[in-house]
């Protein structure tokens, strides 16, 4: 195997068009819930690391020892976690996925991404108190908060700016976590390994974050590829595979990849957090009546 | 390993070549994919399986276009160094044959038996040559020689310095040379080369030379044989003839060594002729090939001597004839028709007779055959003289021969005898004509015009021409040689210590064949690896 030349390219992702198209969408009667509205349900179901004390539970495998009260051990003789609750805030976050991985596709999977982190991140400072994007791997600007409508701007400058750069969704977890980023996370990446993705979504639930995860979704993540003799590179670490195609092997490989989107699937349903898929190609379609149902999503 | 044709590995060009098709196709569409491990995964579970060993192909198909390369290149392997050439020396000298003390074989025999066996060690690509001097010289070259193929019978004396030889043959560093002798006869033996000695020591005793005072056509005969013993002591030995000849006892004699003895015996030859062999008897005697010496006697004639002579030719070819048969003990018999007769005597006249065909002496005889015309009367021929050194009239005196009448042109031509001056120079007045077993003698001019039939040396004269007319049938010839001097001492024999072959150079082997089954041996082995 050697290793590519160069990456694919990728064209502007915010082009004046798509800024037109971004204040036609934010104009939309939509609202985009935040931490606030699920209060109730964060109050029966999870309760955040940092807030205000409301009691104990006894101790289950799987939580975090640092929310052990070891004065009520010592009374009581039992484990017993304290139950904290989340102040109330109406923020989002956006977790951005860096990796070389996401150039791939005719409409870039990065670009898809970017425009709709643009998206989100507008709808967020349009209706809720703030911001926050995290992109591990981009050094100074691997969390930047954003607050209030005339930031958009920044936003996707900021969002433009961003390098390409591979990274684990462990790295991306952690940083989540010692920021300790508020409100709900939006994950947005391919979710090309889910068994990368497990551990760091399960830790994130565990600390009471709500996420959701936004997958753009390429037609080559599910049908099969044309017969012929090709040169397949990883992105990730530029090793080439030269796979002679024929029926057989795109039936196989249709297997496998409907076997990636039922892993990752089944993992986000074990994580109880929703993974949405929607196409790439609609990043690229500048027609607000091709992005109402992501507007929806996003809504719901 | 050595290439004898190096300039043949420009074809090792092709390994670039092949490198170059050997690199796996390199599909021109490239596809970016976020999912290369399912690519991989589906890749792996296909059944085809993939080259995995791709470069390991790659080499055995370089090694076997190298190795067909190099065998066109002809490798060789240098054989190691030694001797490429062979020359044995057999002695092929009479002594050779002398048969062991034993009976057992020959000291050819046993060097042709040592040859046999060695010849088929030596390896294949030396050169042989065979030299085997004696009587006569014979050489064999290649397989003839290894074959030992038609060598002649020992004989003769050896002829050469066996020593000298083989230091003349060795000095060429890749020849050697191997002699094979029975040591008889040399001064020192070879010490150049192997060596195999067949010493075969014995007295002997042998006939130097029979000498024979022929009186042909009369039977009595002198015979004179010289006899030779080689010993250590004084040995007794007996002589004796047998054969066309009336029994004569064996002689005895005491033979000292190395000191020649002469026998005389007086013989009786027998009329019909035939082998007469002398022979010398010793006890313990080692070779038996020069103790023989046989003769062929010619058969005695019976001659019956006619006389053909004109009516007043006068009484001289009559005495002539009579003196002529009390010489050769003949008798004159009168020409009749069927008479046999056996000389022909011819005094003037006119006589068809072609010359040389019919034993004859003619005095002025016209010949019908020879034309008649030029014939013309020669009055007092002066200056006459003979041919002195002629076996016909060696030791005769003819100075007083006067002739009063020849006659010029009469006589055919043939071996001048006797001349006279002419005006025109030298002129034959007698010819000797014939060859082979037949000849005639012929005068110019009649037995009555010239003192031929007075003079002293005429009786001696017919008598020699009578032995002449009869030509080779009178000469006894001597069936034996004389025996090889060096050969007849059979106690002088060089001694010394066998010595082996040296080590031959091995051939270069041809390494083609191996190489190029090396290299088919890769594209086997190249096509089971995947």
């Amino acid at each position: 195997m050697k290793a590519a030349a160069a990456l694919p390219t990728m064209p502007p992702p915010f082009p004046p068009a798509f800024a037109a198209l971004l204040q036609a969408l934010l104009g939309q009667p939509l609202s985009m819930h935040g931490a606030a509205d699920e209060r109730t349900r964060a109050r029966r179901a999870r309760l955040s690391q940092s807030g205000t004390f409301v009691g104990h539970r006894p101790y289950v495998r799987g939580d975090d020892l640092r929310r052990i009260d070891w004065a009520a051990c010592a009374r009581t003789g039992a484990l017993f976690v304290k139950q904290l609750e989340e102040e109330e805030r109406r923020t989002a976050t956006l977790l951005l996925d860096l990796s070389p991985s996401l150039l791939v596709g005719l409409v870039p999977r990065r670009l898809a991404m970017l425009r709709a982190a643009a998206v989100l991140g507008g709808l967020a400072l349009a209706r809720l108190d703030g911001l926050t994007v995290v992109a591990p791997g981009a050094g100074d600007a691997s969390i930047r908060p954003f607050v209030g409508l005339q930031s958009l701007g920044s936003l996707l400058r900021h969002l433009e700016t961003l390098p390409i750069v591979a990274t684990t969704p462990a790295a991306a977890a952690t940083l989540v976590l010692q920021q300790r980023v508020p409100g709900r996370v939006h994950w947005l990446s391919d979710f090309a390994v889910p068994r990368e993705v497990e551990l760091p979504l399960f830790a994130l639930r565990r600390r009471g974050a709500h996420v959701t995860g936004w997958l753009p979704e390429l037609p080559e993540d599910r049908q099969a590829p044309q017969p012929g003799f090709v040169r397949v590179v990883d992105p990730e670490s530029g090793a080439m595979l030269a796979v002679p195609i024929d029926a057989a092997f795109a039936a196989e490989l249709q297997r496998q990849l409907a076997a990636l989107a039922l892993a990752q699937d089944h993992l986000f349903s074990q994580a109880g957090a929703q993974l949405v898929r929607w196409p790439a190609h609609v990043a690229d379609d500048m027609q607000v009546a091709a992005w109402l149902p992501f507007l929806t999503r996003c809504a719901g | 390993m050595n290439l004898l044709a190096p300039e043949h590995l420009w074809a090792l060009l092709v390994l670039p070549v092949l490198w170059w098709l050997a690199l796996p196709g390199r599909p021109r569409a490239v596809r970016w994919t976020a999912h290369f491990a399912q690519w991989q995964e589906a890749l792996a579970r296909q059944p085809r399986r993939p080259h995995r060993r791709r470069r390991l192909r790659f080499w055995l198909l370089a090694l076997a276009a190298a190795a067909a390369v190099v065998a066109w290149c002809q490798p060789i392997l240098p054989g190691l160094a030694g001797k490429q050439r062979l020359v044995v020396v057999l002695d092929g000298s009479a002594s050779m044959a002398v048969p062991a003390v034993d009976g057992g074989a020959s000291p050819f025999a046993q060097a042709r038996a040592a040859l046999a066996t060695q010849l088929a060690a030596v390896p294949s690509h030396v050169e042989v040559t065979l030299v085997q001097p004696g009587r006569s010289l014979v050489r064999r070259h290649g397989a003839s020689a290894r074959a030992l193929h038609d060598l002649a019978p020992p004989a003769g004396e050896l002829g050469v310095d066996l020593a000298e030889l083989t230091a003349t043959v060795a000095a060429d560093p890749a020849t050697t040379v191997w002699t094979l002798t029975d040591g008889q006869g040399q001064r020192a033996l070879p010490t150049a080369g192997a060596l195999s000695l067949f010493a075969n020591p014995g007295d002997n005793a042998a006939l130097l030379s029979v000498q024979i005072d022929d009186a042909w056509p009369l039977p009595r005969m002198a015979l004179r044989a010289t006899v030779l013993a080689f010993a250590a002591t004084a040995v007794e030995a007996e002589v004796g003839v047998v054969g066309a000849c009336a029994t004569v006892a064996p002689r005895s004699l005491r033979l000292q060594p190395g000191t020649a003895e002469t026998v005389e015996f007086e013989l009786l030859r027998t009329v019909a002729g035939g082998n007469l062999e002398v022979r010398v008897r010793l006890a313990g005697d080692r070779c038996a090939s020069d103790d023989v010496w046989r003769l062929q006697l010619p058969p005695l004639p019976a001659p019956r001597i006619a006389v053909r002579e004109e009516v007043d030719g006068g009484p001289f070819a009559q005495a002539a004839a009579k003196a002529l048969a009390a010489e050769v003990g003949g008798s004159v018999v009168a020409v009749q028709p069927g008479e046999p007769i056996g000389f022909l005597l011819v005094d003037g006249g006119q006589l068809a007779l072609v010359p040389g065909q019919v034993r004859a002496l003619t005095f002025g005889t016209g010949l019908a055959v020879e034309p008649a015309a030029v014939a013309s009367p020669w009055p007092q021929p002066t200056g006459i003289d003979w041919a002195r050194a002629h076996p016909l009239l060696l030791g005769l005196d003819l100075s007083e021969l006067a002739v009063q009448q020849a006659t010029h042109g009469l006589l055919p031509a043939g071996e001048e005898l006797l001349w006279a001056d002419a005006p025109d120079g030298r002129v034959p007045l007698a010819v000797l004509v014939g060859a082979g077993t037949t000849a005639s003698v012929h005068f110019a001019f009649r037995l009555q015009d010239g003192n031929l039939p007075l003079l002293a040396a005429f009786p001696q004269l017919l008598r020699r021409v009578f032995v002449a007319s009869h030509g080779a049938a009178a000469v006894s010839s001597a069936l034996s040689t004389a025996p090889a001097a060096a050969e007849l001492d059979l106690t002088l024999v060089a001694r010394g210590a066998d010595r082996g072959l040296p080590a031959f150079a091995s051939e270069d082997r041809d390494l083609a064949a191996w190489v190029l089954l090396a290299g088919l041996l890769c594209l086997a082995v190249r096509a089971f690896v995947r």
